[in-house]
């Protein structure tokens, strides 16, 4: 394998803040986020899972998309790019899969989405495998594991006195051509994971159990609030709204930006004129599940959940998303 | 020590009763779910009451949830008769929605439950309950459990005044940092039981206090303008504190303004079923 | 479509008229080579992303199929829709369309045709009786079935004339509720597709209006002997993007904004999430 040291890697990385953004799990006050650093000496090494996922930096929760500049009657519109590029180190391996599950709908389907497609090609994912499984976890049972590589440019596994460095990508074996390593002998440890398994069961039976009566009971106590959609790694939603930035005498500034929404909130669905067609806690919660095991897999492929446990352990309902699978789950195979 | 077995059953019994009597069409109160985790349960089925739990866990208000049983659940039918498991603090917001006519004092069964207070995720007791002095509901229709002979402490705002001792550049660069970690996932508001808005004024179409940017300027407005929507009307049940996914130390600003309006107008909200709401007695509309 | 699908087409309002109480009409210019271009894409049944810039933007049915300009046509009722309404001849706005599916004009060819159009949901079926009366000989008889709640809200009445006075076509109007100028037929729009009974054979219905009304204008259509595969409608809901990204529109696993807002009947029904 090849081997490098912390040492190595904060060098690395100093070398990386210079050029380009940089973003790293980092502590802040208690918590730990993927947030831009200035220096490998600001990247925390030892975390277990950020608490929120590295999604925003590539679908950042407000961003300006275009600036509008109106003079008298005469308007330009600028899209919004930067020039710079983007390493997001320290990727868990679920949250590089999320980001998989995003492309699947904002870069396979045409018309690419222009925003993220951006932010996507000038990112390289740099990630770190999970020595094992957290709270709430189950990667496992979504195609994943806490050191898969599948997603990522570059996966680092933590080893005897530093790390392992695989470049999975050509992004990847770009970048790490400025890492030193030696060769060592020897393989990485596999993580410790999860046996008990979430079963995860096919579109067809999830359409027996729209109606069911389990919607009610795990939707009831839902508070309508965003949590498990804006600490999720594959929810995408987003409104998109203006705001009016400098106001002269015959000249507007205006910056349209894209905020992200959650299906879960009360009024998502009200229409000019008042009208919600999804007006219920329960009917709200059956569609995010609804999109996550059933829509999403069928119009774009893949499944929109990748185990990592976030929505599990934050929601202060307990609303769990492995206690709905498994009771779909049974209740499908009763049918 | 509540003997929370035999509390347990207390309250099954009486949702057995209320169920099958015909009294109640719902009762709210606890359950725990498979990952070991209490949560609030909503049984409609006398068959369904050995779901319902009484334990340290039981942190939720409930009272919240009478927002979603106003309305008829079917077009010419009157809206349904609730039950609903309540701490002290949580019957305080009974009267909170009694006094701004939100609910019917007739459609309310409040099962009151003597509290020697709750724990967080952690096992410790919640801040809430450590500064808390009621032990009894201030208003229930059949109390639960024996009152704990325990004289606790009163709030004496210690950590409101560490706040308050810091200059105000740096007491708005504390807050500024706590708001900078907000996601504007809105579980505060969600929450609480005072915030009712049919469409909130932060989040109009229009942005006209508040565009819904994720930015800490918008933040920011929100949660000041919050705390001060719940000015009179909060009765420090801290459930906007303990759902706060980023640990936002909001009853902070929740209790400033208790305090202010304790100390203004000797007024506390919920504390009786005939109080009117403070800002009518303040306009001498009542 | 545009590189950036996001990004609207710059134009200014050419012309603007009231087509009822709270209803405006708007004729837009697309002043960009690209924006002009995309004016010949448009299609009866597809619509577009309308801004006003500094107060947003939204999806708006195409109300034409006549004319130099694209027009839409807009119910004040939200922040966007007022602030479009306040806009004079000359300002400038944004567009982003076509988009969407469309009504399947090539298929009708050939075949009677029924327009059941309810308040402002007759303005997307207004390019539909556009292209018919068009090209008149391509289609066989016209029937249209007009309501709104009450007259004021009565969509394109300046053009109820040509409509009745067409080769081969009949033209009913009914309002829920009449006031004392109003002579004409009171009662839902149900009652006057019964009463009208249009002939099942060799026909396609269009149906467009609010949601409650397409489902009961289907029912009575089913009532009166039509298939589900002779059945049209369009549908609307809150969206964002217009290209299937934003998740607010979603019926099912059918987006309104990629997989309609044209629909049969027979892929309503199979909506695992009612449209209502």
């Amino acid at each position: 394998m090849k081997f490098t040291t912390r040492d190595q890697l904060k060098a690395w990385l100093d070398g990386l803040a210079a050029e380009m953004d940089l973003v790293a799990p980092r502590g802040v006050d208690g918590h730990v986020f993927y947030r831009p650093v200035a220096s490998g000496d600001e990247v925390l090494f030892d975390y277990e899972r950020p608490e929120l996922s590295a999604k925003a930096f590539v679908f950042p929760d407000t961003e300006v998309f275009l600036r509008v500049e109106q003079r008298g009657k005469d308007v330009t519109v600028e899209e919004v790019r930067t020039e710079r590029k983007q390493v997001i180190f320290g990727v868990r391996p679920c949250d590089a899969h999320g980001l998989a599950v995003i492309d699947a709908l904002f870069l396979n389907q045409e018309p690419a989405d222009a925003q993220y497609q951006h932010h996507r090609e000038r990112t390289v994912l740099v990630g770190l495998a999970c020595p094992r499984m957290w709270e709430g976890c189950f990667c496992t049972s979504m195609g994943g594991a806490p050191d898969d590589a599948t997603h990522l440019d570059v996966l680092l596994r933590e080893v005897e006195g530093g790390y392992a460095v695989e470049a999975v990508s050509e992004k990847g074996k770009a970048l790490v051509k400025g890492l030193k390593t030696k060769q060592k002998a020897g393989d990485p440890p596999a993580p410790q994971t999860n046996a008990d398994a979430v079963p995860v069961v096919d579109t067809a039976t999830w359409r027996t159990l729209f109606n069911d009566k389990l919607w009610q009971r795990h939707g009831e106590r839902c508070l309508s609030c965003r949590i498990c959609t804006y600490v999720c790694p594959t929810c995408r939603c987003f409104d998109v709204v203006d705001r009016v930035v400098d106001t002269q005498p015959g000249l507007t500034r205006i910056e349209r930006i894209r905020v992200w929404d959650a299906c879960t909130s009360t009024n998502y669905r009200r229409a000019a004129g008042g009208h919600n067609s999804r007006p219920t806690k329960p009917g709200r919660i059956r569609n995010r599940f609804y999109c996550k095991f059933c829509y999403y897999p069928e119009d774009f492929g893949p499944l929109g959940c990748v185990g990592c446990g976030r929505c599990v352990v934050s929601c202060p309902v307990d609303i769990d998303i492995t206690e709905i699978m498994r009771d779909v789950a049974a209740k499908g195979g009763q049918e | 020590m509540s003997d929370y077995e035999a509390l347990t059953q207390q309250i099954r019994e009486q949702a057995r009763q209320l169920l099958s009597e015909g009294r109640v069409d719902c009762v709210i109160g606890y359950e725990v779910g498979p990952r070991g985790v209490t949560r609030p349960a909503f049984i409609y089925d006398a068959a369904d009451v050995d779901r319902l739990v009484w334990n340290a866990s039981c942190v939720h208000n409930l009272v919240t949830y009478l927002h979603d049983k106003k309305k008829p659940q079917r077009r010419g039918e009157e809206p349904p008769r609730v039950a609903v498991v309540v701490k002290p603090c949580d019957s305080r917001t009974i009267n909170v929605l009694l006094a701004e006519r939100q609910i019917a004092r007739e459609r309310i069964f409040a099962i009151g439950m003597a509290c020697e207070g709750t724990v967080g995720a952690d096992g410790e007791p919640l801040a809430r309950c450590t500064r808390c002095g009621d032990r009894v509901p201030v208003v229930y229709d059949v109390l639960l459990g024996e009152p704990p002979n325990v004289s606790p402490p009163q709030d004496d705002y210690p950590d409101l005044a560490r706040i308050e001792a810091m200059p105000p550049a740096e007491r708005l660069a504390f807050w500024l940092g706590e708001f900078d970690r907000c996601i504007r996932c809105y579980a505060c508001r969600q929450v609480c039981p005072g915030c009712y808005c049919t469409t909130c004024m932060f989040e109009r179409d229009d942005g006209l206090w508040v565009d819904i940017g994720i930015e800490v300027s918008g933040k920011h407005i929100f949660h000041l303008g919050r705390a001060l929507h719940l000015a009179g009307r909060c009765v420090e049940c801290d459930e906007c504190e303990r759902v706060c996914p980023m640990g936002l130390p909001l009853s902070l600003l929740n209790r400033r303004l208790v305090r202010e309006v304790d100390a203004t107008f000797h007024y506390h909200a919920g504390r009786e079923e005939t109080l009117a709401p403070i800002l009518f007695e303040f306009g001498g509309s009542k | 479509m545009a590189a950036n699908p996001m990004r609207p087409y710059v134009g200014r309002l050419a012309g603007v008229r009231e087509v009822a109480t709270g209803v405006k009409l708007f004729q837009i210019e697309l002043t960009e080579p690209e924006g002009q271009a995309s004016l010949a894409e448009y299609k009866p049944g597809q619509f577009a992303f309308l801004s006003v810039f500094g107060a947003g933007e939204a999806p708006f049915g195409l109300a034409s199929a006549r004319g130099p300009y694209l027009e839409l046509g807009v119910s004040a009722l939200g922040h966007v829709t007022n602030s479009l309404h306040a806009l004079e001849v000359g300002d400038p706005v944004g567009v982003r369309g076509p988009l969407g599916n469309w009504f399947p004009m090539d298929q009708i060819k050939g075949h009677d045709v029924v327009i059941i159009g309810g308040g402002i949901g007759g303005l997307p079926l207004r390019p539909v009786i556009h292209t018919i009366l068009d090209h008149r000989a391509d289609y066989g008889h016209l029937t249209i079935l007009w309501a709104a709640r009450s007259p004021d809200l009565l969509i394109a009445t300046d053009e109820f004339d040509e409509w009745r006075n067409a080769p081969d076509t009949e033209f009913h109007v009914t309002v829920d509720q009449g006031d004392e100028n109003w002579s004409g037929n009171v009662g839902l729009i149900t009652k006057l597709m019964e009463e009208v009974a249009p002939s099942t054979q060799n026909t396609i219905t269009v149906t467009c209006g609010p949601p409650i009304m397409i489902h009961f204008a289907f029912l009575t259509q089913q009532k009166l002997g039509f298939t589900p595969e002779q059945m049209l409608t369009t549908l609307e809901a809150r969206m964002h993007c217009g290209i299937g990204k934003c998740g607010r529109c979603n019926m099912g696993e059918k987006f309104i904004c990629v997989d309609g807002p044209v629909f049969w009947q027979y892929e309503v029904k199979e909506f695992l999430e009612g449209f209502l």
